[in-house]
């Protein structure tokens, strides 16, 4: 096949008509050439005070990102203040830097059109730089000057809280984000995981709470770094030994202790009101996390349950019935915290009850008998042969390396991964199932209009209406 | 994650300004071709991975739709996915005389339907139970998705389609060894589709409605807006269509509208990865270099007539306030339309442009703003201001607020620095777009497409740098006025009533 593609290339520049000739093939019976593929890898140095950076030089473009992965995030939000990582995130690139006023941060950043850019997730936070090269050295100064020491500015602050209330005011306008938002507060009640910012905790975040924040947690000792692109190494690691490897942290770090989720499955029924010809349907329950053994069968189990286009939930609910337009399922794997099982879909609210039915009972079948092989083999052939995917752009590699050490990964995880997915069997998909899916225990949020639906939602459970007006 | 809801209507509201790839760069790197048959291929060769994005671009939208077939380029892009002759079918010989018997009962249905009081509600539901019977016999011939398992099997990621005003799209990214497997499935689909499962595809194109439209208001505010935007121009029908609309398609009419446009003159291809572009033009014309020319896309005839004052409409929704504003302006291609391309940066692009600090800062009327054109480029569109309030302010305020800023741009010239600002961004934004193939055959589909030539890209910087602050006083006199203009606002109904 190579050699044919190779001589009709050759051909082709002189006389198309002698390759019209060749025979398409079958798609079903296709065969391939070999593809060369190893896993690019980074380079890992230490700067002077130990902060790792991963680099990947890469010169097709003369541009170069950055990045910085702190150890932080909204799980270690104070009590009674949530919401203060996600803010402390977002101010401090837009609350300016000792030396820059914001408006004069934002000015020169986009005269450049270089970015630096900041935001707190739930156990990770990232700051980035994306810049071209000619205008590298003055955007990594400002990048560090934002990481070290950031204004906060206060007038700033007062439009991101008021913009935060805003969000919150608008927060059940989309019923989709209702749904999301609802079943992630009942799998993570009582879990910082599980708790949403409100008026008032938005509302007793001050600039200081910033400020305290901002010191706990980025610090030279609780970052990783990565830079991709158009750079030369010996400018770029002087630049970083000077302006992040010089820092010296005031203390020991100490990240505040969080407790892991408390793994319990038990059943609710939620019902949100909301006058809408279409019903959204979130249910779920907690996971597992990336260090349980079944990682690997729950991959291949995911794509067979409800992560493809032919996953079951899929072929029934959407290409078989025509109940939805978006149907799935998925393992959140988590990293640091257990992480979840959820499935979601919209369907019209007269055929509400028929579909929760149709997703448990599609959702309890695949523990009830081991998949086919056919189903087996798709779904491993697919997760291997797309795996290179994860790996098409400089800054994606060495973002991934980063994060794998970020949260403590094996060393060997990538190298190892399709050999691991090669490895499960049927009988593994099976034993995952039966552990890892509770059917009985679903949290199931259902928000929509209730005298529309086929059925009442006490069928399902004792139902607990939310107030989401 | 990446969730797979494929056919997706493009929804242009967060599809920000054009902004052009690599201009010397690109002019080097593409390698153009033309088939016999009027295929155009375009191609980039990049090794930075083995593996190879290729994407097919239609150039009919719903905006070549008749008024009795609103709806059927979007449906007809779903039902694309559902096989041909030789996939998808275990045997389509059998099928096929089945699946006309479903098509001759759809229609006996359709026509009862379309009687509307006057429909014999029980021959209705016979027919309705009688077609439901025949699509579950008919499903034992089908293998559900097969070119969907072909790709997945093989790697394939990001395999999607979508349909917008202008064009239909359909892409997949591949390992760069099964380019053939593409070729193979693309060709076939070209050549040889059949529309099954249709009836229930319809359904689901229904609940995609549903999801997107009538349960979400600020979306539901869009549509109303762009409909009333025009009144002779079929821009302003939605292109998934009205809920009667869709439920007014068939069989009969996809299969027309496929037959007349979906053919290789009417095609743009992109390849962009790890590729040969010699190799390349020799297996597409292996597998595409027979298919016959269909008839050429026509120009849509109709013109929107000069708006004689200004539009207001409003939706009552279950979510907070939202505010749209758009003025009619010229088409893609028109030198207006570059200096639009410049007063949306000005006002709508990043934390310095003059909406953000003045609405979102300054004076905190609103949480966002921005700026694009919509809701398509092929023919004259709007330039469009979106906006959501803060509360206490309104959007009243809002409006008066985004309204003083056009005036701004009426009486004074902007300044160099702006200018210089967007043509230094222009410059980035010409290497970043290089740096991933899917974006790539994206730009380079779209462009051939909608402005004629991939090349508007690597020209578009030094158009731009030629405009003057006059020119853009010229145009902000000339297109922003009251007669010119579209005002559409979401106004909060809870259960208790409309408030404003």
């Amino acid at each position: 096949m190579k050699i044919r593609l190779f001589l009709t290339g050759l051909i082709s520049i002189f006389c198309l008509s002698v390759v019209y000739a060749a025979e398409p093939a079958n798609p079903r019976s296709m065969t391939f050439p070999t593809l060369q593929f190893s896993i690019p890898k980074s380079e890992r140095v230490l700067l002077k005070n130990g902060t790792p950076v991963y680099l990947l030089q890469d010169r097709e473009l003369p541009m170069v990102t950055v990045s910085a992965l702190i150890r932080t995030g909204s799980v270690y939000d104070q009590i009674g203040k949530s919401g203060l990582a996600a803010l402390t995130g977002s101010q401090l690139r837009g609350g300016g830097t000792r030396n820059l006023v914001p408006a004069d941060l934002d000015r020169e950043l986009e005269f450049m059109a270089s970015s630096v850019e900041s935001s707190f997730g739930a156990d990770l936070g990232s700051i980035s730089l994306t810049s071209l090269t000619k205008n590298l050295d003055r955007t990594l100064q400002i990048f560090s000057d934002v990481l070290f020491r950031p204004r906060f500015d206060e007038k700033r602050l007062e439009v991101a809280k008021r913009q935060a209330l805003e969000m919150i005011r608008r927060q059940n306008d989309d019923p989709k984000e209702v749904g999301d938002r609802e079943l992630q507060k009942a799998l993570y009640a009582g879990h910082p995981l599980g708790s949403m910012p409100t008026a008032a905790t938005i509302s007793a975040i001050k600039q200081g709470d910033l400020q305290s924040f901002h010191q706990r947690f980025v610090r030279p000792d609780n970052m990783i770094l990565t830079v991709a692109g158009d750079f030369d190494r010996t400018n770029i690691l002087a630049a970083l030994n000077r302006l992040i490897g010089e820092v010296k942290p005031e203390g020991r770090l100490q990240l505040p202790e969080v407790s892991q989720v408390k793994l319990q499955f038990a059943p609710a029924v939620l019902y949100a009101p909301k006058q809408v010809n279409q019903t959204v349907i979130r249910l779920g329950h907690l996971g597992i996390t990336k260090d349980d053994p079944d990682l690997y069968a729950i991959r291949v189990l995911d794509f067979i349950l409800g992560g493809s286009f032919t996953s079951r939930l899929m072929m029934e609910i959407r290409t078989n019935q025509g109940l939805a337009y978006n149907v799935g399922s998925h393992f959140d794997v988590g990293r640091r915290f257990i992480g979840s099982f959820s499935a979601e879909t919209e369907t019209r609210a007269e055929a509400t009850a028929k579909t929760i039915g149709l997703m448990t009972s599609i959702i309890a079948g695949i523990r009830k008998g081991p998949v086919t092989e056919q189903e087996l083999k798709l779904a491993k052939d697919s997760i291997i042969n797309s795996f290179l995917f994860g790996f098409t752009t400089p800054a994606s590699i060495v973002t991934q390396q980063a994060r794998l050490e970020f949260y403590g990964y094996q060393p060997e995880y990538l190298d190892r991964y399709r050999e691991r997915i090669a490895a499960v069997t049927r009988e593994d998909v099976l034993r995952a199932a039966q552990k890892h899916l509770h059917p009985d225990a679903f949290k199931l949020v259902v928000v929509g209009d209730q005298k529309a639906f086929d059925k009442p939602l006490a069928t399902f459970g004792t139902v607990t209406t939310l107030a989401i007006q | 994650m990446t969730r797979f809801t494929r056919c997706t209507v493009v929804f242009l509201l967060l599809f920000i300004t054009v902004l052009p790839v690599g201009a010397a760069n690109l002019e080097d790197k593409v390698v153009e071709h033309t088939f016999k048959n009027g295929l155009k291929l375009l191609m980039v060769e990049r090794h930075s991975s083995p593996t190879v994005s290729a994407w097919i671009r239609f150039k009919v939208g719903s905006v070549h739709e008749r008024s009795d077939e609103r709806g059927i380029a979007h449906l007809l892009e779903h039902m694309l996915f559902k096989g041909t002759k030789t996939l998808g079918t275990k045997n389509y010989a059998v099928e096929a005389p089945l699946l006309e018997k479903i098509e001759q009962t759809a229609q006996q249905m359709l026509a009862e339907e379309a009687k509307g009081s006057g429909a014999d509600k029980a021959k209705r539901a016979a027919l309705q139970a009688e077609l439901a019977k025949l699509e579950k016999q008919a499903e034992q011939y089908v293998i559900k998705d097969e070119f969907f398992d072909l790709y997945a099997r093989n790697g394939g990621s990001g395999y999607n389609a979508f349909t917008s005003r202008d064009g239909t799209t359909y892409l997949i990214s591949l390992p760069a060894n099964k380019l053939e497997l593409w070729a193979a499935i693309e060709s076939d689909r070209m050549k040889n589709p059949v529309l099954r499962e249709f009836y229930t595809e319809r359904s689901v194109v229904m609940e995609e409605r549903r999801r997107s439209y009538d349960a979400e208001p600020s979306a539901k505010l869009w549509e109303t807006f762009i409909a009333a935007a025009y009144q002779t121009h079929p821009y302003g029908q939605p292109t998934i269509g009205w809920t009667s609309d869709i439920r007014q398609l068939s069989r009969t009419k996809a299969e027309s509208f496929l037959k007349r446009y979906y053919a290789p003159n009417n095609a743009i291809i992109a390849v962009v990865g790890d590729i040969k572009p010699a190799e390349t033009i020799a297996l597409v014309e292996r597998y595409f270099g027979d298919i016959k020319p269909g008839t050429p896309v026509p120009q849509v005839a109709a013109q929107e007539e000069p708006q004689q004052g200004e539009r207001r409409v409003e939706l009552l929704g279950d979510a907070e306030p939202e505010l749209v504003i758009g003025f009619h302006k010229t088409a893609i291609g028109s030198p207006d339309d570059e200096v639009f391309d410049l007063i949306s940066s000005i006002l709508g692009q990043g934390r310095t442009s003059r909406l953000y600090r003045t609405l979102v800062l300054e004076k905190q009327l609103a949480t966002q703003v921005s700026t694009f054109d919509a809701p398509g480029n092929r023919y004259p569109n709007l330039f469009v201001l979106y906006a959501s309030p803060r509360a206490p302010h309104t959007a009243a305020e809002v409006e008066q607020a985004l309204l003083a800023e056009l005036e701004r741009l009426k009486n004074e010239p902007v300044s160099q620095r702006e200018l210089q600002q967007i043509l230094n961004q222009l410059e980035f934004e010409e290497a970043r777009r290089m740096g991933t193939n899917g974006g790539l055959a994206r730009n380079l589909t779209e462009y051939e497409a909608i402005a004629g030539s991939w090349r508007y890209l690597t020209s578009y910087r030094a158009k731009v740098a030629k405009i003057t602050p006059a020119d853009i006083q010229r145009v902000a006199q000339q297109y922003f006025t009251r007669e010119n203009r579209i005002v559409g606002t979401l106004v909060t109904k809870k259960s208790g009533g409309a408030k404003k």
